[in-house]
C-alpha cells in the first residue's frame, strides 16, 4: 500500500503528460465550482438559513385608524387557524400591544407598539426533538391559509410571520428604503416598489412602513365666538376630550390595592358612540354637548365651532435626516439574493415610464420623476445589507488571512515559491466546499445555502489545508537534507510518508464536523469542512507533490549544492 | 550501550523533557481538567451570544402640533443634535401628530453606559432647542439584557366570576416576590386591568340638569383632596394628631357628590351619571391565551396577566428561571384555591441549557467517534492517549473563557465543535512519530524516553508553524465588524485559545502518557515496515 502508493506519486510527478493532466484537471475544477455560484446558480447564497424553533409570533397590523374591536375580529380568525395545529401548545394574544420583547422585535419595534390597529399572536409549539415538522415549514405552510382567510377581513391588513432568528436580527429580509423630499412622491413610489415585491415570487409577508391615510373630522374654533361667550378655548378642548376620550379626573389613595386608585370621568358608552361615520353625526354629538360659561350660562359646543372633514397626517419618517419609507418583505424560504435582483429587475424594467432610472452603488437605484424633476433614491438593506457586509468582510477576513498565512510561509521557508505552493494548495479546497454545497443540496429536502459560516468553515479550512502542505514540504525537505535523497524520490517518499497522518486528522475534522453539518445555522460550516477536508487532502497528496516538483526545491531550500544524484537520472 | 543523550532543539522537545518524568504533571492534568468543569458550571448559559448594541430613543409630545409641525420644531433640530454624538451610526426619526421620536443607534459593540451618556448629555444641553409648550424628554435608553425577558409565565383564571382586577392585583403581589430574587433585573406585567372607580355621564340627564362636564370635574376634585393629619400640643405639652379622612372611600362616596343644585334641590352625581368601582375602561389593550389540555383540545381564549422576568448582564438564565420557578410553586396551591393557574409561556434558560446540554453531547459523541478512528488506524493504547488531550485542551479553553468574561452559548460551543477536528492534530502528530519512531528499525537501541523526547522534537517545528498558520487565519475573523461580527466573536477568541492549548498539552502529555503506556515492539525477531 505505501510502496504502492509512492511509486504511483513518483510517477505521476516524473511524467510530464501526467503532471500537466493533474494540473489542467484543477484548473477545469476551480473553474467549473466557481461556475456553480455565479452564472448557473446551482449553488445559493444568503446569510444564515433559517433555524427550527419552539416558538414564533405573528404580527398582525390592520391600517390605521381601525378600533380595537376590529383587531380582535382578524386575531381571532388567526387564533382560529392556529387552534386546528396539533404541536402547538399554547398561544397567547396581546392586544393593542407587543408581546413580551424577544430578539426579533427588539429590532421590528415591537416593543414601541401602542395602538388599537395592531396585535401579536405567539404560539408556543411542542419541543423541536418531539416534532416532525420544523418551525420554519409551519411557518410557510400556515402563512397562505391565514393570509387568505384572516387578512381579507379588512383591506390593507398585514399579517407576518416573525421567527425568531438564527443570527443577528435585522428588520426584515428585504427592505427597501425609499428617499425623497416630498411626502407624497415617497409614498406613491414606495407603493408600486411593495406592489413589484407582491409580484416576485418567494417574498411574503410585504409591509410598507407608512400609515393608510384615513377620514378624519377636525373642529375649528371660531374665536371671536367663543371670547365674546367667555369661555376660553382650554375649557372647550377639556371638555371635547373628556367627554370622548375620558381623563383621570382625581385619584384615592388606598393601603388595600397595589396602586393608586384613579377616578376616570367621560360619557357613558352609549352617550358618547356616535350613529354613524359621518359628519352629522359628529355635529349631533357635539349639540348636546355644553360649556358653561364666567355667567353661568350653558353654551352648545356647535355654537362654537364649525366641523370640517380632514384626512388623517401620516407619520413622517427620516433616516440619518433624510425623509424615507420602508417597504419590507421577508423571504419564504429561499434566500432573499435573487428576489431582490429580480425585483430590482422589475423596477428597471417598468418604473421607466415616470421615472427616470440611474444606477447608484452595487445595487441601489435613484429615480427621477420626469415631470416635476424630484429625485428618489432606493437604498436596499436589511438582511440584504447585512448580508452583503457580513460577505464583504467575511471576505477580506479571507483575504487577510491568505496574506498573514503567505508571510508567515515567507518567514519560514524564507522563499516565494514554496510559501506560493502552500497557498495554492490551500486555496483549492474552495473546490470541495462550492461542490459539498451542491451535494449537500442534493440530499436535502429544503435550499442548502452557501452561508456566512460556510465562508468562516472556509476560512479555516486555508490554515487546515496550508498545515498538510507544511509537513509534506518540511517532511522533503529533511529527506534531501539528512537522507541525501533526491527531488522526486524524497517528494513520493514524504507524500506517502505523511498520507497516514494527514488521512488521519483529515479524517478526524471530517467526524468532527458531521454533527456540525446537521445544524441549521452551521450546517454550512460542517459541509465547508468536510468537503473541504476531502479537497485539501486531494491537493496536498497530488497537487502539491506536481508543483513542488516543478519548483527548484534544491534553490528554494537553500541548499549549497546539488544534494545528491537521482537512480532514474542518466 | 552508552550514547550520547538527545538534546532537544525545540520548544516542543524541551517540553516533553522537562515535564516526563516529572511527578507534577499528572497533578497539573487533573487540575487542568477540574478548573475545566468548574468552568463549565459556573459560567452563565446563554443560548445566543451576547451582543453589545446601544442605542436610545428620545421622545418628545408637543400637544396639538400636527405631523408636520412635529417634524419641523421637533425631530429635524433633534436629529441634528443627535448628529454630533460620536459613535452613532444611524438616526431614526419619526414625526407623527402631537409627538416626534428620535433614536440613536450606535455602532454595534459601542459601549452600552457611554453611549447612553452620550444621548442624555446631548439632549440635556441642548433642551432649549425644544419649542414652547414641548413637555419634557423623555429618554429610553436600550438595554438588550434588561429589555428582553428571559422568562415569562402567563396567569389565567378558570374562574369566570373573578373580576378584572383581582387577577392583576394577584399577580402584582406575586410580581414583588419574584423581583426580590437573586439577580433579577426587571419585572413586568402585560395585560390584566388596574383598579379604577368609573364616572360614566349619560349625556341625555347631563343636559336635562343642565349641567356641564366640568362641573362634575370641580366638584369631584374638590372633594378629592387629601392633607396629612394635624399635629398640635396640648397645654401638658402631649401631642394630639388629628387626622382628616377623606370624603372619598368607596364609589359610593363618589356617586354620593353634589354636582350642583337645581331648583333648590341638590342634584347627585348619581342622578346624571353611573359611578363603578371597576376597572380601567379606557385601556384597550388585552392579553388573552389559550392553553391546549391533555386531551388535545385548546381552551377557549381568557383574559391573563403576563409576568415577564429579565436577568442582569452576565448571570445565568439558567439559575434564575430554577429560582422562578421555584418561587411560583410556592404560590401554586393559594392561587388554584382561587382558579388561578400559570403556565410558563418563555423559559430562556431552559432553552439555553438544552441548547448547550445538546451540543456537549455533540462534541462527546465526536471524541468518542475520534476515539474509535484512532483505535482502528494506531492502536487501541495511542488511541486513549489522543482522546484523553481532548479533554484537557477543552478545559484550559473553557477555563480562558470564563477568565475573560464570556458565556457558553451555542456559538461558544460550536467554536470547540470547530477546534475539536483542528486540536486533535497535534496529538495525532505527536503520537503519530511516536508511533513511526518506536516502530523503527534506528531506534531500537534508544530508551523510550530518548525516543519520546526526539520525535516530539522532530514535529516541533512544522508543528507549531501550522498552527500558528491556523491561528493565523482566526486571526482577521476577530475584525469582523457588524452584527455578524459580534454575533461570531467567540469563534475566534476560541478557536485560537484551543490550537495553543493543543500544542502544550501535545507536547506535554502525549509523551507522559506514551513512555507509560506504550509498548517498545521487539524488533529482533520481524523487522519495521
Amino acid at each position: 500500500m505505501f510502496q504502492k502508493f509512492e511509486q504511483a506519486v513518483l510517477d505521476g510527478i516524473q511524467s510530464a503528460s501526467r503532471r500537466k493532466i493533474i494540473l489542467l484537471g484543477t484548473l477545469v475544477a476551480f473553474i467549473l465550482s466557481v461556475m456553480m455560484i455565479a452564472p448557473t446558480k446551482m449553488v445559493l447564497a444568503k446569510m444564515l438559513p433559517g433555524k427550527n424553533n419552539d416558538t414564533f409570533t405573528i404580527y398582525v397590523d390592520l391600517p390605521n385608524g381601525s378600533s380595537i374591536a376590529q383587531t380582535k375580529e382578524v386575531t381571532d380568525c388567526v387564533v382560529g387557524f392556529v387552534q386546528k395545529e396539533n404541536e402547538v401548545l399554547d398561544m397567547e394574544v396581546f392586544l393593542g400591544m407587543g408581546s413580551p420583547l424577544d430578539f426579533a422585535g427588539l429590532i421590528k419595534g415591537s416593543g414601541f407598539k401602542d395602538a388599537e390597529n395592531v396585535a401579536e399572536v405567539v404560539l408556543n409549539l411542542s419541543k423541536k426533538h418531539d416534532r416532525e415538522e420544523p418551525s420554519y415549514f409551519m411557518a410557510q405552510r400556515m402563512r397562505p391559509l391565514i393570509v387568505q382567510g384572516c387578512a381579507s377581513l379588512f383591506p390593507n391588513t398585514t399579517i407576518s410571520f416573525v421567527e425568531p432568528p438564527a443570527g443577528p436580527p435585522v428588520m426584515a429580509a428585504i427592505v427597501a428604503e425609499v428617499y425623497g423630499s416630498d411626502t407624497d412622491g415617497i409614498r406613491a413610489l414606495s407603493n408600486r416598489v411593495a406592489d413589484v415585491f407582491k409580484n416576485t415570487e418567494g417574498l411574503v409577508d410585504i409591509d410598507v412602513m407608512q400609515d393608510d391615510i384615513y377620514d378624519t373630522y377636525e373642529i375649528h374654533v371660531d374665536s371671536a365666538k367663543v371670547s365674546r361667550s367667555g369661555v376660553s378655548i382650554k375649557q372647550l378642548n377639556d371638555i371635547l376630550y373628556l367627554a370622548f376620550e375620558g381623563m383621570q379626573i382625581a385619584v384615592k389613595n388606598s393601603d388595600l390595592y397595589n396602586d393608586q386608585i384613579p377616578i376616570y370621568l367621560s360619557l357613558s358608552k352609549e352617550s358618547k358612540e356616535f350613529t354613524s361615520k359621518d359628519i352629522n353625526a359628529v355635529k349631533y354629538k357635539l349639540a348636546s354637548l355644553k360649556l358653561m360659561n364666567e355667567q353661568g350660562m350653558m353654551i352648545p359646543i356647535t355654537e362654537l365651532v364649525s366641523v370640517v372633514p380632514k384626512k388623517s397626517n401620516p407619520t413622517i419618517m427620516n433616516k440619518n435626516l433624510h425623509q424615507m419609507t420602508n417597504v419590507m418583505a421577508e423571504t419564504d424560504m429561499v434566500s432573499q439574493v435573487y428576489p431582490l435582483m429580480e425585483a430590482r429587475n422589475t423596477i428597471l424594467d417598468t418604473f421607466s415610464d415616470i421615472y427616470e432610472i440611474e444606477k447608484i452603488g452595487l445595487f441601489n437605484l435613484q429615480l427621477t420623476n420626469k415631470k416635476s424633476g424630484l429625485v428618489y433614491k432606493i437604498i436596499w438593506d436589511g438582511e440584504m445589507e447585512v448580508t452583503l457586509d457580513t460577505f464583504v468582510e467575511l471576505g477580506a477576513a479571507f483575504i487577510a488571512a491568505l496574506v498573514l498565512i503567505f508571510l508567515l510561509m515567507v518567514i519560514y521557508y524564507k522563499s516565494y515559491t514554496l510559501s506560493g505552493i502552500i497557498l495554492l494548495g490551500s486555496f483549492l479546497s474552495i473546490i470541495g466546499v462550492i461542490v459539498g454545497h451542491w451535494i449537500m443540496d442534493i440530499f436535502t429536502h429544503d435550499t442548502f445555502f452557501l452561508t456566512a459560516t460556510s465562508l468562516i468553515g472556509f476560512i479555516a479550512l486555508i490554515g487546515i489545508s496550508s498545515r498538510n502542505s507544511l509537513l509534506l514540504i518540511d517532511f522533503t525537505k529533511s529527506l534531501m537534507h539528512e537522507k541525501g535523497m533526491h527531488k522526486a524520490e524524497a517528494i513520493a517518499f514524504a507524500t506517502a510518508t505523511r498520507a497516514k497522518p494527514i488521512f488521519l486528522t483529515a479524517a478526524a475534522i471530517i467526524l468532527a464536523s458531521t454533527l456540525l453539518a446537521g445544524d441549521a445555522v452551521f450546517g454550512g460550516l460542517g459541509v465547508a469542512l468536510i468537503f473541504g477536508t476531502i479537497a485539501a487532502v486531494v491537493a496536498s497528496l497530488v497537487i502539491v507533490p506536481v508543483l513542488l516538483f516543478n519548483a527548484d526545491l534544491e534553490k528554494h531550500f537553500h541548499f549549497h549544492e546539488k544534494k545528491a544524484v537521482s537512480i532514474f537520472e542518466p | 550501550m552508552k550514547h550520547k543523550p538527545y538534546i532537544p532543539t525545540d520548544s516542543a522537545g524541551k517540553l516533553a523533557k522537562t515535564f516526563l518524568r516529572n511527578p507534577l504533571t499528572i497533578i497539573l492534568g487533573i487540575f487542568l481538567l477540574s478548573i475545566g468543569y468548574l468552568a463549565l458550571m459556573v459560567m452563565p448559559r446563554e443560548e445566543n451570544p451576547q451582543m453589545v448594541v446601544s442605542g436610545s430613543t428620545v421622545i418628545i409630545a408637543l400637544p396639538g402640533a400636527s405631523a408636520a409641525e412635529i417634524q419641523k420644531v421637533i425631530v429635524q433640530p433633534l436629529e441634528r443634535k443627535l448628529k454630533e454624538v460620536k459613535g452613532v451610526e444611524h438616526i431614526h426619526g419619526r414625526a407623527m401628530d402631537n409627538v416626534g421620536i428620535v433614536t440613536a443607534a450606535f455602532y454595534i459593540g459601542e459601549k452600552k453606559e457611554d453611549s447612553n451618556l452620550k444621548v442624555y448629555d446631548k439632549i440635556m444641553q441642548n433642551i432649549s432647542i425644544l419649542p414652547h409648550g414641548a413637555m419634557n424628554p423623555i429618554i429610553k435608553p436600550l438595554d438588550i439584557d434588561i429589555d428582553i425577558p428571559v422568562l415569562s409565565v402567563a396567569f389565567f383564571s378558570k374562574n369566570d366570576a373573578m373580576s378584572n382586577t383581582e387577577l392583576y392585583d394577584r399577580v402584582k403581589k406575586i410580581q414583588h416576590h419574584i423581583n426580590g430574587l437573586d439577580n433579577v433585573a426587571v419585572t413586568q406585567l402585560k395585560g390584566g386591568h388596574k383598579h379604577q372607580f368609573n364616572i360614566q355621564v349619560d349625556l341625555g340627564k347631563l343636559s336635562g340638569y343642565n349641567l356641564s362636564m366640568g362641573q362634575i370635574t370641580q366638584a369631584v376634585q374638590a372633594l378629592s383632596y387629601s392633607v396629612p393629619a394635624i399635629k398640635n400640643t396640648t397645654k401638658e405639652n402631649t401631642i394630639v394628631m388629628v387626622g382628616v379622612e377623606n370624603a372619598i372611600e368607596s364609589s359610593k362616596d363618589v356617586s354620593n357628590i353634589i354636582v350642583a343644585s337645581y331648583m333648590g334641590s341638590p342634584i347627585h352625581l348619581f342622578q346624571v351619571a353611573e359611578v363603578t368601582d371597576s376597572y380601567d375602561i379606557q385601556n384597550f389593550k388585552s392579553a388573552t391565551i389559550s392553553v391546549k389540555d391533555a386531551n388535545g383540545t385548546f381552551s377557549p381564549m381568557k383574559e391573563q396577566v403576563t409576568l415577564t422576568v429579565s436577568k442582569l448582564q452576565g448571570t445565568n438564565a439558567v439559575i434564575i428561571a430554577e429560582a422562578v420557578k421555584e418561587e411560583l410553586q410556592a404560590y401554586k396551591e393559594s392561587l388554584s384555591k382561587d382558579g388561578i393557574s400559570y403556565v410558563i409561556t418563555r423559559n430562556d434558560g431552559e432553552r439555553a441549557n438544552e441548547a448547550v446540554n445538546e451540543l456537549v453531547f455533540h462534541l462527546l459523541l465526536s471524541i468518542v467517534i475520534i476515539a474509535i478512528l484512532l483505535v482502528l488506524v494506531l492502536g487501541w493504547r495511542e488511541s486513549l492517549i489522543v482522546t484523553f488531550t481532548v479533554p484537557a485542551i477543552l478545559a484550559i479553553t473553557l477555563f480562558v473563557a470564563y477568565l475573560t468574561g464570556q458565556t457558553i452559548n451555542r456559538i461558544t460551543l460550536f467554536a470547540f465543535l470547530l477546534s475539536l477536528g483542528l486540536l486533535v492534530d497535534a496529538a495525532i502528530i505527536v503520537i503519530e512519530n511516536i508511533h513511526r519512531h518506536y516502530h523503527s528499525l534506528e531506534s531500537v537501541h534508544e530508551t523510550p524516553d530518548e525516543i519520546m523526547i526526539k520525535a516530539t522534537d522532530e514535529i516541533g517545528p512544522p508543528t507549531n508553524i501550522a498552527t500558528l498558520a491556523i491561528i493565523m487565519t482566526m486571526v482577521p475573523m476577530a475584525f469582523v465588524g457588524q452584527m455578524m461580527g459580534q454575533f461570531m466573536k467567540p469563534i475566534p477568541a476560541n478557536v485560537p485559545v484551543a490550537l495553543i492549548a493543543s500544542l502544550f498539552v501535545a507536547y506535554i502529555f502525549t509523551p507522559y502518557l506514551a513512555v507509560r503506556m506504550l509498548k517498545k515492539p521487539d524488533h529482533t525477531e520481524k523487522g519495521a515496515h
